[in-house]
């Protein structure tokens, strides 16, 4: 039926391209370009250095106090988030560079999540890592279970796991809200080294006060890439910095251009408004 | 049991929130320039618009929710707007329709007419866009699984070009989704928000991708003000004033016991 | 080899679906719409994934003696809310709404009240003025709080335009700093998906 409709609807109307969105698809045509270049082009994959994250740094010592401590690690990706969205896959990626670690180290992983296909993505990164490390006996499919879809309940769930075992190490990666400082706390509470990070710019200021270690925003998404040194995960970052620094002049350009247009004739209207 | 500061600090804040609750004082407030731009929205908009009212948020933030929701709908409802209630959260939707029932037998509205609620879509985003496109594909019948085209005030919509815009009534980012994803087909975002969600949507409604906020208990205490009728708002303003306080002393305390220790050890 | 065909598909419709954002031709809306369609359906399939791995994870805690009480309390909840809405159904008076209204709704709201309480101990705790860059900061939260209070006689005249300005000006600044840095980051995110790059959400591998 909806494909009968599809090539019905073909006929009526001529409006293939939205004129109005031209400054988008203009825009989304050299970021992709950029992207492209530096993922594929030789010379821009070649190494080059990532600044030290202090949070990252820290990755280690938290999996080496668990292990230390005979505790469990916990690694939580939040309720906000959804597999499409790209923080889970960020904090997918770091999870499989934790979850490899915690595997030669034989710590116990526990990863509680809202999100039955995350449940069943991490399940496979998990299982992975571990062949990856040599240990696939050491996993346990029942550590990585789905909690609840609401947003208390998982926040409930997840203190009680953390009441309960006593995880000498939390990890707080992914797209978090209202549940991040209960859950923060709750882990500071019990004395827990919490590395947090996410793209919920008003969680942040929460995770900041209550936790060890903060991945500020986009940090999380070159976390993975820090961690494992995979270069097409660095390449992009490279991309990220050189799109910025063309926003930036962009910005700069239009203020100024902006500030002396309305200055000259008192308009506000010009190229950069669309 | 071993007590910590913190138990203590836990101790004195339900005291306090509890006391003032009972006491039943009210404030008066200046009305905020967001608060009053929501009002002069919807003032502005002639009776009979349709207004889509999308209950994205959880049973949890009822409390807070709730008054800000009541107002909102009351102003609405006065103004003769037509009202087309729908959820995103699974939570929001018996919540959404009770207030919705509520708030209109108060201005005698009629359901099918005045008002209509459509019920619970899941995947937020996939809903969004698909209403854009076409509200009847996806809510074919309403939640009293009543048909589209049966209900008066359904039959001539279309998509978000026959709405003034929505009303998202939200405890977490989900009103972004309706910038983000609404925005496409130029739908108009309003929003009713938890305090705690303030500082997310203000860079959408400086940049004008939102049209007006609502925010927190103060919000709908100012809203109450507004319209005139009393309501959870205020109520609550003297609990949550009294907290704001208790944490101002307490990062004051805290600061205090951090300088003479470190006076200490220096 | 079947993650192959998954990377296909993922390529194929990213392709699509961002072709079609910038078509005003109702085949591109027909597409949307479809796929919008869709995505529910699979949604609907998603959570019986859940669903599986929830009895399952519940029923091998209990069997081996694992938090058994929370364990059974879950499975009890699990059972006795589809039992009653299928019995009574979902709507206005029906057992299934009491249970929500009287049981679920008073949990969740606790759980979100345990915030502020949290607020009040990270407060004490974490917010101390230990530099320069920390006071000044310390002292915008002060600002902002009280704003949100109920503040009276001359504090009531200034204090929510400096709050205002805070607001709007250096909060907003930080804010939009970090929103376009979390924007670029997932627009990578999403081409190395589309592209086939990035497969952690296949579970993995390359």
């Amino acid at each position: 039926m909806n494909f009968c409709y599809i090539i019905a609807t073909v006929t009526n109307d001529p409006g293939w391209f939205d004129i109005e969105r031209l400054p988008t698809l203009i825009a989304a045509v050299v970021a992709i370009a950029i992207v492209l270049y530096t993922t594929y082009h030789r010379s821009s994959r070649e190494k080059f250095k990532v600044r030290e994250i202090p949070a990252l740094k820290a990755v280690e010592e938290a999996i080496g106090r668990a292990t230390e401590m005979a505790r469990p690690l916990l690694y939580t990706p939040g309720w906000g988030g959804d597999i499409q969205r790209p923080t889970t896959i960020a904090s997918l990626n770091m999870l499989a560079h934790v979850a490899e670690k915690t595997a030669r180290y034989d710590c116990r992983l526990v990863f509680p999540t809202h999100d039955p296909v995350i449940m069943s993505v991490a399940q496979e990164v998990v299982k992975e890592a571990y062949v990856r490390a040599g240990y696939p006996d050491r996993f346990r499919q029942e550590d990585i279970s789905y909690v609840s879809s609401s947003q208390f309940a998982y926040a409930a769930g997840v203190d009680g796991m953390i009441s309960r075992l006593k995880p000498a190490s939390i990890f707080l990666l992914g797209t978090f809200e209202a549940e991040s400082l209960i859950l923060a706390e709750t882990g500071n509470s019990i004395g827990a080294i919490q590395i947090a990070g996410t793209d919920s710019t008003i969680q942040l200021s929460f995770f900041i006060v209550a936790c060890d270690y903060t991945l500020i925003g986009e940090e999380l998404f070159a976390a993975s890439g820090y961690l494992s040194g995979d270069r097409s995960i660095l390449a992009s970052v490279r991309a990220q910095d050189i799109l910025k620094v063309v926003i930036m002049l962009i910005l700069m350009v239009a203020t100024v251009w902006s500030t002396v247009t309305f200055i000259s004739n008192g308009s506000t209207e010009g190229w950069w408004t669309f | 049991m071993h007590l910590e500061t913190r138990h203590w600090i836990f101790a004195g804040l339900f005291l306090l929130v509890g006391l003032t609750l009972v006491s039943g004082i009210t404030l008066d407030l200046p009305v905020s320039p967001d608060t009053q731009r929501m009002y002069d929205f919807i003032e502005e908009l002639p009776e009979g618009s349709v207004l889509l009212v999308s209950f994205d948020h959880e049973a949890s933030s009822l409390p807070e929710i709730q008054p800000i929701t009541l107002a909102l709908l009351r102003h609405g409802f006065e103004h003769k707007l037509c009202l087309v209630g729908l959820a995103l959260m699974a939570e929001g939707t018996a919540i959404g329709y009770r207030l919705m029932c509520e708030t209109a037998e108060e201005f005698d509205a009629e359901y099918g007419t005045d008002y209509v609620f459509l019920g619970f879509r899941p995947q937020y985003i996939a809903a969004i866009l698909s209403m854009g496109e076409s509200i009847k594909a996806t809510f074919p019948e309403d939640y009293l699984s009543r048909p589209y085209d049966s209900l008066a005030l359904l039959r001539p919509l279309g998509n978000y070009s026959d709405v003034v815009g929505v009303l998202s009534i939200a405890d977490g980012s989900f009103t972004t989704h309706w910038v983000e994803y609404g925005g496409r087909y130029e739908l108009k975002v309003l929003a009713g928000v938890t305090a705690a969600m303030v500082t997310t949507y203000d860079p959408y409604l400086a940049s004008g991708q939102m049209q007006a906020m609502v925010s927190g208990l103060r919000g709908a205490a100012e809203y109450e003000t507004l319209i005139n009728r009393g309501g959870g708002g205020a109520r609550g303003m003297l609990a949550q004033t009294s907290a704001h306080l208790y944490v101002i002393l307490l990062v004051i305390l805290g600061n205090v016991s951090y300088f003479l220790k470190r006076r200490r050890t220096n | 080899m079947d993650r192959r065909i998954a990377v296909v598909i993922c390529f194929a419709f990213g392709l699509v679906m961002f072709a079609q954002y910038f078509s005003a031709h109702p085949l591109a809306h027909s597409v949307n719409q479809t796929v919008a369609d869709y995505w529910q359906i699979i949604f609907a399939f998603a959570l019986i994934v859940g669903v599986v791995g929830f009895l399952n994870n519940n029923f091998q805690q209990v069997r081996k003696g694992q938090d058994r009480p929370f364990r059974l309390l879950s499975l009890a909840g699990f059972v006795i809310m589809p039992v009653l809405a299928m019995i009574w159904g979902i709507k206005a008076g029906t057992p299934f709404l009491w249970v929500f209204e009287n049981i679920q709704v008073p949990l969740q709201s606790t759980v979100f009240a345990l915030l502020a309480f949290f607020v009040a101990s990270a407060s004490f705790r974490g917010f101390r003025a230990r530099s320069v860059p920390a006071a000044i900061l310390l002292s915008a939260a002060l600002i902002i709080l009280i704003s949100r209070s109920f503040a009276t006689g001359p504090l009531s005249e200034w204090l929510p335009d400096v709050a205002e300005w805070i607001r709007n000006n250096p909060s907003m600044a930080a804010r939009r700093a970090i929103l376009i840095g979390i924007g670029l980051g997932s627009l990578t995110t999403s081409l190395r998906v589309i592209l086939g790059i990035e497969r952690t959400w296949l579970g993995g591998g390359k």
